[in-house]
């Protein structure tokens, strides 16, 4: 083949493919002039989508919804000429009279005719090509520039986020509580892997299982905590209602505590009256709590572990305490009913005494073994428990409110506060399993509970509502706030069946492998000069489902939902009770019960009780003599 | 926790002031009462505007300061002694809708009226002109049902929530 030939073929094969090309667009052309009125729906919903960050799902759900409209219109026809041909017909007939009359009012005349079909298929049509769209650019296969994936990227994820903004703002669009006892935390910015919707809500039982949140501090970790609260309180109140469930009791753990506590705690009082709580206590401001009620085992175990007792040779001093404290708690007498009462025990005296009945000899000599010890673990616990305050000694069960708010000083007084911790912590088992006690569903929040965790793992405590058929949640500021090593975080993490939330934090990578990875496409363009060629490669690539770098960018109120392999960014609403309540408006009283003077049991042994005077007494006049 | 952060620089309760807006009214008052000035300076209100610059320091923060002042000026609710077991919780009665229907007014009172009255004039005109264009056509009352399926479907979230949300 000469050169003039190949020229030639060349140029032909050129001309060939421009033409095609050409043709293909001439056709498309016709076709959207043609079918004018569904192009113009789609034309204005697609500018919609693409202004407003929407997904092509909402583009199809909404066409979806539209289609009532075609079912009326349909109906109307087939009542006033019987036949689906004629249904058929009208639109065709319409479009063809439309053109016709090309002035803007037969234009319009013509739009009204079709809209019932226009409407649903402008959609469709609309949801397609930017799907389409949506998927060529960020393939790689769409776009002028090669950083056009990134600026698409970039600005749809701006769009979404103002939407979901706006859609926080509408006074309904956010509720505590939504239809289906769904929990909605506010308008999704971006799904992957989670089906979508445009608020980002959960079912209250997962809310009621175990959750944990991770948030730098100002990330907006409040809000979306007391959301979650206000919502499970509102789904499990009226589970409870319509007889569903037992009565909500939800224990928050401020444990960082200071002034933001107490204005977090007011917050959430507000929204909680506001969603029909009766009484919400604030514990240590407004209301006691009483260590003492525990049975007395538990309180054995318990006083034991709130003091610091060490490893190596401070075991065997630790040794002493418990048995002590076994001698003391368990005394036959019972278990003391507060501070004073117990700290009087820690004396030789008292536990010769309780012990000194005959029946206990061997408790008795543990008794008198201990004896040197006393004065110091007696003035242990007289520090500690001296430390803790009255907000432990009683008057009062977490039974008598609807929720508890315990501020505790975390960061103040580290070592007070884990010792309250844990207390509360066995308070609230208790709740859970007292036989004598009203079965309650139970919500135990600890937020920032990073600040007492020494004592207590957040494993245990997950361990331990799990045992209990609590729901617990937990916050922490940071991944290393959750737990000692990576071992205990990430079995935290790992059995979050609720889910995680993640807000803006520095590192978020152990996190977002939770979520796992998705394929998407990498496709390689050649350059010619600055401009892409016809040739390039598509490979499949792995990538985060939960971008790290986009959760390290979050705003403040920005949160990512990870759960089951999936991921949903969403901009968290403030928490606001509805305005309007059907309940009286709460009436002023006094939460700060005035202790009542307890007490203590004798300590010397029970003796058999003396025999009647007379048989009358047992029997009753009458009776057997 | 200062409950009113904005009144302690001396600024209006507004969401929308700028960092540069508390800066300056936090710099002038502690010019003013800074405790090393040659007179004394004025310690409590140094304190106050200084917790105060803190709290609002961010846009963010501004936003939620004024939110919890806008929550503190509703009415307040005090917390009630316990409630005897057998008085709560209420059922739901039987005639629930009822109540939810009259609820209806209050929930438009309480949402954004104005929007819900733009959204309903903006349907009411088109349908209007759709009766007009295309009178006694089976597409008609189906245009003038799809405009009212459009006000219903998104006029909800104007609408305050119901009180039990």
């Amino acid at each position: 083949m000469s050169a003039w030939s190949w020229l030639k073929l060349r140029v032909c094969l050129w001309l060939l493919r421009k033409t095609a090309t050409v043709t293909r667009w001439l056709l498309l052309a016709a076709v959207v002039l043609v079918a004018w009125p569904v192009t113009l729906i789609a034309v204005i919903e697609y500018a919609a989508a693409w202004l407003r960050g929407w997904p092509a799902i909402r583009l199809f759900r909404t066409a979806a919804w539209a289609l009532p409209v075609t079912a009326v219109w349909l109906i109307i026809v087939e009542v006033r000429v019987p036949g689906w041909r004629s249904a058929a017909l009208i639109p065709g007939r319409a479009w063809g009279h439309g053109f016709h009359h090309l002035g803007g009012a037969g234009l319009a005349h013509t739009l009204a005719l079709l809209v019932p079909v226009a409407i649903p298929a402008g959609l469709a049509l609309a949801g397609l090509a930017w799907a389409w769209r949506t998927y060529a650019v960020t393939a790689g296969v769409g776009g002028w520039t090669a950083s056009a994936p990134i600026i698409f990227d970039t600005r749809q994820w701006k769009r979404q986020v103002r939407t979901a903004k706006g859609l926080n703002k509408a006074p309904g669009a956010v509720p505590l509580l939504a239809r289906g006892g769904r929990i909605p935390v506010g308008g999704t910015i971006r799904h992957i892997g989670h089906d979508w919707r445009p608020v980002f809500s959960l079912p209250a039982a997962v809310s009621g299982r175990h959750v944990v949140v991770v948030g730098a501090t100002g990330s907006g970790k409040t809000n979306l905590m007391i959301r979650q609260w206000a919502g499970w309180f509102t789904a499990a109140l009226q589970a409870a209602r319509a007889g569903r469930g037992n009565r909500p009791l939800l224990i928050v753990l401020d444990c960082k505590g200071g002034r933001d506590a107490r204005s977090k705690a007011d917050r959430t009082r507000r929204l909680l009256y506001g969603a029909g709580a009766r009484r919400v206590a604030i514990w240590p401001d407004e209301a006691r709590l009483c260590l003492w009620d525990l049975p007395a085992h538990d309180l054995a175990v318990l006083l034991y572990q709130m003091i610091d007792t060490g490893t190596g040779a401070a075991a065997y001093y630790a040794d002493i305490l418990q048995a002590v404290l076994d001698l003391a708690v368990l005394a036959p007498c019972g278990a003391p009913v507060n501070t004073a009462a117990f700290l009087d025990r820690l004396e030789a005296k008292w536990l010769q005494r309780a012990w000194g009945d005959g029946r206990h000899p061997a408790e008795l000599a543990r008794a008198r073994a201990a004896g040197r010890h006393l004065p110091d673990i007696q003035l242990r616990y007289a520090t500690l428990l001296g430390r803790l305050g009255p907000a432990l000694d009683g008057p009062g069960s977490l039974a008598e409110a609807d929720a508890w708010y315990c501020i505790l000083e975390g960061t103040s007084e580290p070592s007070v506060a884990e010792a309250q911790a844990m207390a509360l912590t066995e308070l609230a088992a208790r709740a859970a399993t007292a036989p004598d006690a009203e079965p309650r569903v139970m919500l135990l929040a600890a937020d920032d509970y990073s600040a007492v965790a020494r004592r207590v793992p957040v494993s245990n405590l997950y361990e331990r509502g799990r045992s209990l058929g609590i729901g617990v949640q937990v916050s922490a500021q940071t991944w290393q706030g959750l737990g000692r090593d990576d071992d205990e975080r990430y079995r935290i993490a790992a059995t979050a069946d609720g889910g995680v939330f993640v807000l803006r934090t520095p590192y978020p990578e152990p996190l977002t492998l939770l979520a796992g990875h998705r394929r998407v496409l990498d496709t390689a363009h050649k350059l010619v000069g600055n401009i892409w060629a016809d040739e390039g490669t598509t490979r499949i690539q792995r990538a985060p489902v939960a971008d790290p770098d986009l959760i390290r960018h979050l705003e403040v109120g920005q949160a990512c939902y990870i759960q089951g392999g999936a991921a949903t960014f969403v901009q968290v609403a403030r928490p606001k009770a509805s305005p309007l309540t059907l309940l009286p408006a709460p009436a002023g009283g006094p939460v700060v019960q005035v202790p009542e003077a307890r007490r203590e049991p004798d300590p010397m042994p029970p003796t058999w009780p003396q025999g009647p005077a007379s048989l009358d007494d047992a029997f009753g006049p009458g009776g057997t003599r | 926790m200062n409950p009113d952060p904005f009144a302690a620089l001396g600024l209006p309760a507004r969401p929308d002031l700028s960092d540069e807006q508390v800066r300056a009214a936090w710099r002038s008052i502690a010019a003013a009462t800074h405790p090393d000035r040659p007179d004394g300076g004025d310690l409590a209100r140094y304190t106050a505007a200084s917790a105060a610059y803190a709290q609002l320091r961010t846009s963010w923060a501004r936003s939620e300061a004024y939110a919890d002042l806008i929550e503190q000026a509703e009415p307040d609710t005090s917390p009630l002694p316990p409630v005897p077991a057998d008085v709560w919780p209420t059922p739901v009665p039987p005639w629930q809708p009822l109540i939810t229907a009259a609820q209806v007014p209050a929930r438009i009172r309480r949402g954004r009226p104005l929007r819900l009255l733009i959204r309903g004039a903006v349907a009411a005109a088109l349908s209007l002109v759709v009766l007009h264009l295309i009178p006694g056509t089976a597409a008609a009352p189906a245009d003038v049902f799809g405009l009212t399926w459009w006000f219903v479907l998104t006029g909800r979230k104007d609408l305050a929530p119901p009180p039990e949300r």
